[in-house]
Protein backbone atom coordinates (compact mmCIF):
# COMPACT_ATOMS: atom_id res chain seq x y z
CA UNK A 1 0.00 0.00 0.00
CA UNK A 2 1.44 3.43 -0.79
CA UNK A 3 1.95 5.86 1.51
CA UNK A 4 -1.00 7.65 0.43
CA UNK A 5 -3.29 5.17 0.75
CA UNK A 6 -1.76 4.61 4.15
CA UNK A 7 -2.08 8.09 5.43
CA UNK A 8 -5.88 7.94 3.80
CA UNK A 9 -6.83 5.17 5.91
CA UNK A 10 -5.39 6.70 9.22
CA UNK A 11 -6.85 9.87 8.73
CA UNK A 12 -10.21 7.69 8.08
CA UNK A 13 -10.00 5.98 11.00
CA UNK A 14 -8.52 8.50 13.32
CA UNK A 15 -12.43 10.18 12.86
CA UNK A 16 -13.97 6.51 12.52
CA UNK A 17 -15.91 6.96 16.00
CA UNK A 18 -17.42 9.99 15.76
CA UNK A 19 -18.41 9.46 12.40
CA UNK A 20 -20.37 6.53 13.26
CA UNK A 21 -22.15 8.20 15.84
CA UNK A 22 -23.22 11.21 12.91
CA UNK A 23 -24.25 7.82 10.86
CA UNK A 24 -26.51 6.26 13.58
CA UNK A 25 -27.77 9.25 14.84
CA UNK A 26 -29.10 10.08 11.49
CA UNK A 27 -30.98 6.63 10.90
CA UNK A 28 -32.19 6.35 14.18
CA UNK A 29 -33.62 10.17 14.13
CA UNK A 30 -34.91 9.93 10.80
CA UNK A 31 -36.29 6.29 11.03
CA UNK A 32 -37.93 8.05 14.32
CA UNK A 33 -39.17 10.55 12.98
CA UNK A 34 -41.13 8.67 10.20
CA UNK A 35 -42.90 6.89 13.07
CA UNK A 36 -43.59 10.03 15.17
CA UNK A 37 -44.47 12.04 12.25
CA UNK A 38 -47.40 9.72 10.86
CA UNK A 39 -48.10 9.06 14.11
CA UNK A 40 -48.78 12.10 14.14
CA UNK A 41 -51.05 12.72 11.39
CA UNK A 42 -53.14 9.40 11.97
CA UNK A 43 -53.96 10.81 15.57
CA UNK A 44 -54.84 14.27 14.20
CA UNK A 45 -57.05 12.42 11.35
CA UNK A 46 -58.36 10.04 13.96
CA UNK A 47 -59.44 12.76 16.42
CA UNK A 48 -60.92 15.83 13.49
CA UNK A 49 -62.92 12.49 12.03
CA UNK A 50 -64.50 11.34 15.65
CA UNK A 51 -65.22 15.06 16.68
CA UNK A 52 -66.50 16.60 13.14
CA UNK A 53 -67.59 13.61 12.06
CA UNK A 54 -65.90 13.46 8.54
CA UNK A 55 -65.52 10.29 6.73
CA UNK A 56 -61.74 9.87 5.63
CA UNK A 57 -62.22 11.12 1.72
CA UNK A 58 -63.75 14.23 3.40
CA UNK A 59 -60.72 14.52 6.19
CA UNK A 60 -58.36 13.95 3.08
CA UNK A 61 -60.28 16.64 0.59
CA UNK A 62 -60.44 19.36 3.63
CA UNK A 63 -56.65 18.64 5.09
CA UNK A 64 -54.34 16.75 2.22
CA UNK A 65 -52.65 13.04 2.25
CA UNK A 66 -49.65 12.67 3.73
CA UNK A 67 -47.01 12.41 1.38
CA UNK A 68 -43.35 11.47 2.21
CA UNK A 69 -41.77 14.66 1.39
CA UNK A 70 -43.98 15.74 4.23
CA UNK A 71 -42.07 14.10 6.33
CA UNK A 72 -38.19 15.25 4.15
CA UNK A 73 -39.31 18.78 5.23
CA UNK A 74 -39.26 18.31 9.16
CA UNK A 75 -36.53 18.82 11.70
CA UNK A 76 -36.81 15.35 12.09
CA UNK A 77 -35.24 14.88 8.73
CA UNK A 78 -33.29 17.53 8.04
CA UNK A 79 -31.69 18.01 11.42
CA UNK A 80 -29.88 14.99 11.19
CA UNK A 81 -28.57 16.09 7.66
CA UNK A 82 -27.79 19.96 9.11
CA UNK A 83 -25.92 18.33 12.03
CA UNK A 84 -23.84 15.79 9.70
CA UNK A 85 -23.06 18.95 7.47
CA UNK A 86 -22.11 21.03 10.21
CA UNK A 87 -19.88 18.37 11.41
CA UNK A 88 -18.28 17.87 8.70
CA UNK A 89 -17.93 21.38 7.75
CA UNK A 90 -16.16 21.77 11.55
CA UNK A 91 -13.85 19.07 10.96
CA UNK A 92 -12.90 20.74 7.85
CA UNK A 93 -10.47 22.97 10.13
CA UNK A 94 -10.39 20.17 13.33
CA UNK A 95 -8.93 17.89 10.77
CA UNK A 96 -5.32 20.28 10.73
CA UNK A 97 -5.93 21.98 14.00
CA UNK A 98 -5.60 18.99 16.34
CA UNK A 99 -2.50 17.67 14.74
CA UNK A 100 -0.94 21.08 16.06
CA UNK A 101 -3.23 21.93 19.67
CA UNK A 102 -4.31 18.62 20.05
CA UNK A 103 -2.72 16.63 23.19
CA UNK A 104 0.39 15.63 21.30
CA UNK A 105 1.63 17.73 18.54
CA UNK A 106 1.27 14.79 16.02
CA UNK A 107 1.86 17.47 13.47
CA UNK A 108 5.69 17.14 13.84
CA UNK A 109 5.43 13.18 12.81
CA UNK A 110 3.03 13.93 10.03
CA UNK A 111 5.72 16.94 8.95
CA UNK A 112 8.49 14.48 9.22
CA UNK A 113 7.23 11.17 7.40
CA UNK A 114 9.32 10.40 4.48
CA UNK A 115 6.68 11.49 1.58
CA UNK A 116 5.65 14.48 -0.21
CA UNK A 117 3.70 16.41 2.36
CA UNK A 118 0.85 17.15 -0.16
CA UNK A 119 0.05 13.46 0.39
CA UNK A 120 -0.84 14.77 3.90
CA UNK A 121 -3.10 17.19 2.45
CA UNK A 122 -4.40 15.28 -0.13
CA UNK A 123 -5.10 12.11 2.06
CA UNK A 124 -7.16 14.35 4.28
CA UNK A 125 -9.04 15.98 1.69
CA UNK A 126 -9.98 13.16 0.32
CA UNK A 127 -10.91 11.98 3.96
CA UNK A 128 -13.68 14.44 4.42
CA UNK A 129 -14.95 13.45 0.75
CA UNK A 130 -15.23 10.34 1.05
CA UNK A 131 -17.09 11.05 4.67
CA UNK A 132 -19.53 13.20 2.68
CA UNK A 133 -19.87 10.82 -0.09
CA UNK A 134 -20.58 7.99 2.80
CA UNK A 135 -23.64 10.18 4.27
CA UNK A 136 -24.94 9.87 1.33
CA UNK A 137 -24.53 6.91 0.48
CA UNK A 138 -26.28 6.44 3.99
CA UNK A 139 -28.94 8.69 3.28
CA UNK A 140 -29.76 6.90 0.03
CA UNK A 141 -29.79 3.50 1.68
CA UNK A 142 -32.40 4.43 3.87
CA UNK A 143 -34.90 5.89 1.85
CA UNK A 144 -36.32 3.43 0.99
CA UNK A 145 -36.41 1.81 3.84
CA UNK A 146 -37.60 5.26 5.47
CA UNK A 147 -40.67 5.19 2.47
CA UNK A 148 -41.42 1.56 3.45
CA UNK A 149 -42.04 2.44 7.21
CA UNK A 150 -44.15 5.46 5.88
CA UNK A 151 -46.08 3.13 4.04
CA UNK A 152 -46.65 1.10 6.85
CA UNK A 153 -47.75 3.69 9.17
CA UNK A 154 -50.41 4.96 7.44
CA UNK A 155 -53.33 3.42 5.63
CA UNK A 156 -53.35 3.42 1.56
CA UNK A 157 -56.35 6.14 1.48
CA UNK A 158 -54.21 9.00 3.91
CA UNK A 159 -51.00 8.83 2.15
CA UNK A 160 -49.44 9.90 -1.10
CA UNK A 161 -47.29 7.20 -2.60
CA UNK A 162 -44.18 8.31 -4.36
CA UNK A 163 -40.69 6.42 -5.86
CA UNK A 164 -37.81 7.55 -4.58
CA UNK A 165 -36.63 9.28 -7.55
CA UNK A 166 -39.43 11.36 -7.11
CA UNK A 167 -38.37 11.87 -3.76
CA UNK A 168 -35.33 13.25 -4.43
CA UNK A 169 -35.75 15.12 -7.68
CA UNK A 170 -38.90 16.78 -5.61
CA UNK A 171 -36.79 18.21 -3.07
CA UNK A 172 -33.30 20.15 -2.04
CA UNK A 173 -32.07 16.25 -1.62
CA UNK A 174 -31.90 16.57 -5.74
CA UNK A 175 -28.54 18.85 -4.38
CA UNK A 176 -27.25 16.40 -2.31
CA UNK A 177 -28.12 13.48 -4.74
CA UNK A 178 -27.00 14.59 -8.13
CA UNK A 179 -29.51 12.42 -10.76
CA UNK A 180 -26.12 12.97 -13.88
CA UNK A 181 -23.22 12.03 -14.35
CA UNK A 182 -22.11 15.28 -15.02
CA UNK A 183 -24.23 16.69 -12.02
CA UNK A 184 -22.21 14.84 -9.44
CA UNK A 185 -18.89 15.92 -11.09
CA UNK A 186 -19.77 19.58 -10.87
CA UNK A 187 -21.24 19.55 -6.93
CA UNK A 188 -19.03 16.83 -5.92
CA UNK A 189 -16.35 18.96 -7.92
CA UNK A 190 -17.44 22.16 -6.59
CA UNK A 191 -17.31 20.76 -2.46
CA UNK A 192 -13.96 19.30 -2.43
CA UNK A 193 -12.47 22.90 -4.64
CA UNK A 194 -14.25 24.67 -1.28
CA UNK A 195 -12.40 22.39 0.95
CA UNK A 196 -9.04 22.75 -0.80
CA UNK A 197 -9.60 26.68 -0.57
CA UNK A 198 -10.38 26.09 3.41
CA UNK A 199 -7.11 23.91 3.67
CA UNK A 200 -5.43 25.98 2.03
CA UNK A 201 -7.08 28.97 4.52
CA UNK A 202 -5.97 26.93 7.51
CA UNK A 203 -2.74 26.79 6.07
CA UNK A 204 -1.73 30.58 5.62
CA UNK A 205 -3.00 30.43 9.48
CA UNK A 206 -0.84 28.12 10.45
CA UNK A 207 1.78 29.79 8.52
CA UNK A 208 1.76 33.11 9.41
CA UNK A 209 -0.60 33.41 12.47
CA UNK A 210 -2.33 36.69 12.48
CA UNK A 211 -1.33 38.08 9.32
CA UNK A 212 -2.02 34.47 8.01
CA UNK A 213 -5.75 34.80 9.43
CA UNK A 214 -6.12 37.82 7.14
CA UNK A 215 -4.29 36.30 4.24
CA UNK A 216 -6.45 32.93 4.42
CA UNK A 217 -9.72 35.15 4.57
CA UNK A 218 -8.43 37.25 1.65
CA UNK A 219 -7.60 34.05 -0.42
CA UNK A 220 -11.50 32.54 0.39
CA UNK A 221 -12.82 36.12 -0.79
CA UNK A 222 -10.42 36.01 -4.15
CA UNK A 223 -11.27 32.61 -4.66
CA UNK A 224 -15.27 33.15 -4.03
CA UNK A 225 -15.03 36.39 -6.39
CA UNK A 226 -13.24 34.36 -9.32
CA UNK A 227 -15.63 31.65 -9.27
CA UNK A 228 -18.56 33.94 -9.19
CA UNK A 229 -16.73 36.48 -11.84
CA UNK A 230 -19.29 35.08 -15.01
CA UNK A 231 -22.48 35.20 -12.79
CA UNK A 232 -21.17 38.77 -11.44
CA UNK A 233 -20.17 40.16 -14.88
CA UNK A 234 -23.53 39.63 -15.99
CA UNK A 235 -25.20 40.86 -12.99
CA UNK A 236 -23.51 44.16 -12.64
CA UNK A 237 -22.15 44.37 -16.27
CA UNK A 238 -25.42 43.86 -17.75
CA UNK A 239 -23.33 41.41 -20.83
CA UNK A 240 -25.44 37.95 -21.27
CA UNK A 241 -22.73 37.58 -23.82
CA UNK A 242 -22.43 33.64 -23.00
CA UNK A 243 -25.01 30.74 -23.84
CA UNK A 244 -25.13 28.58 -20.74
CA UNK A 245 -23.16 26.06 -22.14
CA UNK A 246 -20.62 28.40 -22.86
CA UNK A 247 -21.31 29.86 -19.33
CA UNK A 248 -20.65 26.19 -17.50
CA UNK A 249 -17.95 25.50 -19.20
CA UNK A 250 -16.04 28.85 -18.21
CA UNK A 251 -16.99 27.89 -14.48
CA UNK A 252 -15.53 25.03 -14.85
CA UNK A 253 -12.39 26.11 -16.26
CA UNK A 254 -12.19 28.80 -13.40
CA UNK A 255 -12.86 26.04 -11.01
CA UNK A 256 -9.86 24.01 -12.27
CA UNK A 257 -7.80 27.07 -12.04
CA UNK A 258 -9.03 27.84 -8.58
CA UNK A 259 -8.17 24.05 -7.35
CA UNK A 260 -5.04 24.61 -9.35
CA UNK A 261 -4.03 27.50 -7.80
CA UNK A 262 -5.26 25.67 -3.98
CA UNK A 263 -3.18 22.75 -4.46
CA UNK A 264 0.11 24.57 -5.83
CA UNK A 265 0.03 27.38 -2.70
CA UNK A 266 -0.43 24.58 -0.15
CA UNK A 267 2.19 22.68 -1.76
CA UNK A 268 4.50 25.94 -1.03
CA UNK A 269 3.09 26.50 2.34
CA UNK A 270 3.42 23.17 3.62
CA UNK A 271 7.44 22.91 2.29
CA UNK A 272 8.11 26.64 2.66
CA UNK A 273 6.03 28.21 5.60
CA UNK A 274 4.18 26.23 7.79
CA UNK A 275 5.89 25.93 11.66
CA UNK A 276 5.13 23.62 13.83
CA UNK B 1 27.80 15.87 7.70
CA UNK B 2 25.18 18.17 9.21
CA UNK B 3 26.29 21.25 8.32
CA UNK B 4 24.22 24.38 9.43
CA UNK B 5 25.74 27.40 7.76
CA UNK B 6 24.20 30.95 9.34
CA UNK B 7 21.03 30.36 10.15
CA UNK B 8 18.63 33.00 10.91
CA UNK B 9 15.41 33.24 12.04
CA UNK B 10 12.84 35.94 13.81
CA UNK B 11 9.96 35.33 15.24
CA UNK B 12 7.95 38.78 15.25
CA UNK B 13 10.47 41.76 15.63
CA UNK B 14 12.86 39.09 17.82
CA UNK B 15 15.97 37.63 16.66
CA UNK B 16 16.31 34.20 17.92
CA UNK B 17 19.16 32.88 16.04
CA UNK B 18 21.23 35.29 13.98
CA UNK B 19 23.73 33.59 11.70
CA UNK B 20 24.33 30.17 13.77
CA UNK B 21 26.80 28.29 12.09
CA UNK B 22 28.08 24.70 13.07
CA UNK B 23 28.64 20.94 12.07
CA UNK B 24 28.31 17.87 13.39
CA UNK B 25 29.74 14.50 12.33
CA UNK B 26 28.40 10.96 11.84
CA UNK B 27 29.40 9.06 14.99
CA UNK B 28 29.63 12.02 17.03
CA UNK B 29 27.24 13.57 19.90
CA UNK B 30 26.73 17.01 19.34
CA UNK B 31 25.45 18.93 22.30
CA UNK B 32 23.92 22.20 22.54
CA UNK B 33 23.83 24.27 25.07
CA UNK B 34 21.84 27.16 26.38
CA UNK B 35 19.49 28.58 28.46
CA UNK B 36 15.82 28.30 27.92
CA UNK B 37 14.79 30.61 25.44
CA UNK B 38 17.87 30.96 23.40
CA UNK B 39 17.07 29.04 20.12
CA UNK B 40 17.80 25.44 20.94
CA UNK B 41 14.41 24.05 20.13
CA UNK B 42 14.28 26.02 16.65
CA UNK B 43 17.25 24.76 15.23
CA UNK B 44 16.48 21.73 15.50
CA UNK B 45 13.24 22.56 14.20
CA UNK B 46 14.97 23.79 11.44
CA UNK B 47 17.41 21.30 10.71
CA UNK B 48 13.80 19.21 10.33
CA UNK B 49 12.39 21.96 7.69
CA UNK B 50 9.71 22.11 10.37
CA UNK B 51 10.30 25.90 10.71
CA UNK B 52 11.21 28.24 8.23
CA UNK B 53 14.00 30.08 8.28
CA UNK B 54 14.90 33.79 7.46
CA UNK B 55 18.60 33.62 5.95
CA UNK B 56 21.10 30.35 5.54
CA UNK B 57 21.10 27.02 5.22
CA UNK B 58 21.41 23.69 6.74
CA UNK B 59 22.90 20.53 4.62
CA UNK B 60 22.52 16.93 5.65
CA UNK B 61 25.19 14.82 3.75
CA UNK B 62 25.54 17.78 1.51
CA UNK B 63 22.11 17.83 0.75
CA UNK B 64 19.24 20.24 1.22
CA UNK B 65 16.31 18.51 3.15
CA UNK B 66 13.72 16.60 1.25
CA UNK B 67 11.10 13.87 1.85
CA UNK B 68 13.84 11.06 1.34
CA UNK B 69 16.15 12.79 4.23
CA UNK B 70 13.37 11.58 6.79
CA UNK B 71 14.52 8.06 6.23
CA UNK B 72 18.54 9.02 7.41
CA UNK B 73 17.31 11.43 10.30
CA UNK B 74 14.78 11.31 12.78
CA UNK B 75 14.07 14.36 15.71
CA UNK B 76 13.18 13.19 18.61
CA UNK B 77 11.18 16.49 20.34
CA UNK B 78 11.34 16.31 24.53
CA UNK B 79 6.72 15.76 23.60
CA UNK B 80 5.45 12.68 22.49
CA UNK B 81 4.42 13.22 18.84
CA UNK B 82 2.37 10.14 18.99
CA UNK B 83 -1.54 9.96 19.00
CA UNK B 84 -2.32 9.80 22.57
CA UNK B 85 -5.17 7.25 21.82
CA UNK B 86 -2.88 4.93 20.75
CA UNK B 87 -0.74 1.75 22.41
CA UNK B 88 2.77 1.72 22.17
CA UNK B 89 2.60 -1.24 19.69
CA UNK B 90 0.06 0.84 17.50
CA UNK B 91 2.30 3.73 18.00
CA UNK B 92 5.30 1.32 16.12
CA UNK B 93 3.36 -0.23 13.84
CA UNK B 94 2.56 3.43 12.60
CA UNK B 95 6.41 3.92 11.79
CA UNK B 96 6.65 0.46 10.43
CA UNK B 97 4.10 1.35 7.78
CA UNK B 98 5.28 4.44 7.37
CA UNK B 99 9.04 4.52 7.46
CA UNK B 100 11.24 2.08 5.23
CA UNK B 101 14.30 2.17 8.04
CA UNK B 102 12.22 0.92 10.55
CA UNK B 103 14.25 -1.54 12.36
CA UNK B 104 11.54 -4.04 14.10
CA UNK B 105 14.24 -6.20 16.05
CA UNK B 106 15.62 -3.16 17.35
CA UNK B 107 12.62 -1.80 18.55
CA UNK B 108 11.55 -4.92 20.24
CA UNK B 109 15.23 -4.94 21.96
CA UNK B 110 14.36 -1.42 23.18
CA UNK B 111 11.00 -2.12 24.57
CA UNK B 112 12.54 -4.54 26.34
CA UNK B 113 15.41 -2.36 27.66
CA UNK B 114 12.67 0.33 28.75
CA UNK B 115 10.28 -2.35 30.26
CA UNK B 116 7.83 -0.77 28.56
CA UNK B 117 4.30 -2.83 27.50
CA UNK B 118 3.19 -2.88 23.87
CA UNK B 119 -0.28 -3.05 25.12
CA UNK B 120 0.11 0.69 27.47
CA UNK B 121 -1.88 3.27 25.73
CA UNK B 122 0.74 6.05 25.37
CA UNK B 123 -1.93 8.75 27.52
CA UNK B 124 -1.96 6.43 30.32
CA UNK B 125 1.99 6.46 30.71
CA UNK B 126 4.07 8.61 32.80
CA UNK B 127 6.33 11.42 31.50
CA UNK B 128 9.06 8.88 31.89
CA UNK B 129 7.78 6.42 30.07
CA UNK B 130 6.40 8.59 27.51
CA UNK B 131 10.19 10.34 26.74
CA UNK B 132 11.33 6.08 26.42
CA UNK B 133 8.17 5.87 23.94
CA UNK B 134 9.36 8.66 21.90
CA UNK B 135 13.27 7.79 22.25
CA UNK B 136 11.96 4.36 21.24
CA UNK B 137 10.09 5.65 18.02
CA UNK B 138 12.96 7.26 17.10
CA UNK B 139 16.02 4.86 17.93
CA UNK B 140 13.83 2.11 16.05
CA UNK B 141 14.76 3.67 12.95
CA UNK B 142 18.25 3.20 10.78
CA UNK B 143 19.12 6.27 10.44
CA UNK B 144 22.54 8.42 10.29
CA UNK B 145 21.75 11.18 12.62
CA UNK B 146 19.28 11.39 15.56
CA UNK B 147 17.93 14.95 16.90
CA UNK B 148 16.80 15.11 20.68
CA UNK B 149 15.64 18.23 22.42
CA UNK B 150 15.96 18.17 26.04
CA UNK B 151 15.04 14.53 26.64
CA UNK B 152 15.84 14.55 30.58
CA UNK B 153 13.73 17.44 30.82
CA UNK B 154 11.33 17.20 33.77
CA UNK B 155 11.77 13.02 34.11
CA UNK B 156 12.70 11.18 37.50
CA UNK B 157 15.91 10.04 38.26
CA UNK B 158 15.50 6.71 36.93
CA UNK B 159 14.40 7.47 33.79
CA UNK B 160 17.37 9.98 33.25
CA UNK B 161 20.21 7.12 34.16
CA UNK B 162 17.96 4.41 31.80
CA UNK B 163 18.27 6.89 28.98
CA UNK B 164 21.82 8.06 29.88
CA UNK B 165 22.98 4.42 29.27
CA UNK B 166 21.20 4.74 25.65
CA UNK B 167 23.83 6.69 24.69
CA UNK B 168 26.58 4.49 25.50
CA UNK B 169 24.86 1.28 23.98
CA UNK B 170 25.49 -0.08 20.31
CA UNK B 171 21.68 1.50 19.53
CA UNK B 172 23.52 4.93 19.26
CA UNK B 173 27.13 3.85 18.07
CA UNK B 174 28.10 5.34 14.73
CA UNK B 175 25.22 7.27 14.31
CA UNK B 176 25.42 11.13 14.88
CA UNK B 177 23.47 12.89 17.36
CA UNK B 178 22.47 15.89 18.56
CA UNK B 179 21.38 16.96 21.44
CA UNK B 180 19.76 20.03 23.00
CA UNK B 181 20.03 20.25 26.74
CA UNK B 182 20.56 22.70 29.45
CA UNK B 183 21.03 19.94 31.98
CA UNK B 184 24.42 19.09 31.18
CA UNK B 185 25.23 17.10 34.37
CA UNK B 186 23.27 13.90 33.25
CA UNK B 187 25.45 13.38 29.63
CA UNK B 188 28.93 15.25 30.54
CA UNK B 189 30.76 12.62 29.91
CA UNK B 190 29.19 11.38 27.17
CA UNK B 191 29.43 14.26 24.72
CA UNK B 192 32.03 14.47 21.71
CA UNK B 193 31.54 18.05 20.36
CA UNK B 194 29.89 21.43 22.02
CA UNK B 195 28.16 23.99 21.26
CA UNK B 196 27.48 27.04 23.52
CA UNK B 197 24.65 29.04 22.60
CA UNK B 198 23.65 32.42 24.13
CA UNK B 199 21.21 35.45 22.58
CA UNK B 200 20.71 33.18 19.32
CA UNK B 201 24.37 33.06 18.23
CA UNK B 202 27.38 30.72 18.62
CA UNK B 203 29.67 31.40 21.52
CA UNK B 204 32.13 28.51 21.29
CA UNK B 205 32.16 25.17 19.54
CA UNK B 206 34.59 22.94 20.78
CA UNK B 207 35.50 18.80 21.50
CA UNK B 208 34.72 18.08 24.90
CA UNK B 209 38.10 15.22 24.88
CA UNK B 210 40.46 17.86 23.35
CA UNK B 211 39.11 20.47 26.21
CA UNK B 212 39.81 18.20 28.98
CA UNK B 213 43.40 16.63 27.91
CA UNK B 214 44.89 20.10 26.72
CA UNK B 215 43.09 22.54 29.08
CA UNK B 216 42.13 20.14 31.67
CA UNK B 217 38.78 21.73 31.84
CA UNK B 218 35.22 20.12 31.78
CA UNK B 219 32.49 21.30 29.69
CA UNK B 220 30.76 22.86 33.14
CA UNK B 221 34.44 24.88 32.96
CA UNK B 222 33.95 25.73 30.07
CA UNK B 223 30.16 26.79 30.43
CA UNK B 224 31.39 29.20 33.47
CA UNK B 225 33.92 30.74 31.35
CA UNK B 226 32.19 31.46 28.72
CA UNK B 227 28.45 32.35 30.26
CA UNK B 228 30.02 33.78 33.60
CA UNK B 229 33.16 35.81 32.35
Amino acid sequence: MNRFAKLLNFELSRFMKLYLVLVAMTIIVQIAGVIVKTNEYMGRANQTIQEDGLSIAQFVEQYGAMSFLDFTRSLWFMGPIAICAAALIFYIFMIWYRDWFGKNTFIYRLLMLPTARLNVYFAKATSIVLMVLGLISVQLIILPLENTIFKSMLPVNFRVDMTIDRIIDWNYLSMLIPQTFIEFVLYYGAGFMAVLILFTAVLFERSFKWKGILLGIGYIAISGIVMLSPVLSMVFLNHYYLYPLESLGLQIVLGIIVTAMSIWLSNYLLNKKVTV
Amino acid sequence: MIEVNGIKKKFGRKKVLKGVSFTAEKGEITCIIGINGVGKTTILNAIMNLTPLNGGEILIGGEKINKHSYEKITFIPDAIIMQPNMTIAESMQFMADFYDSWNQERAIELLDFFKLKEHEKINSLSKGNRAKVNLLLGLALDVDYLLMDEPFSGIDIFSREQIAEVFTSHLVEDRGVIITTHEIGDIEHLIDEVVLLDEGEVLKQFNSEEVRETEGKSVVDVMREVYQP
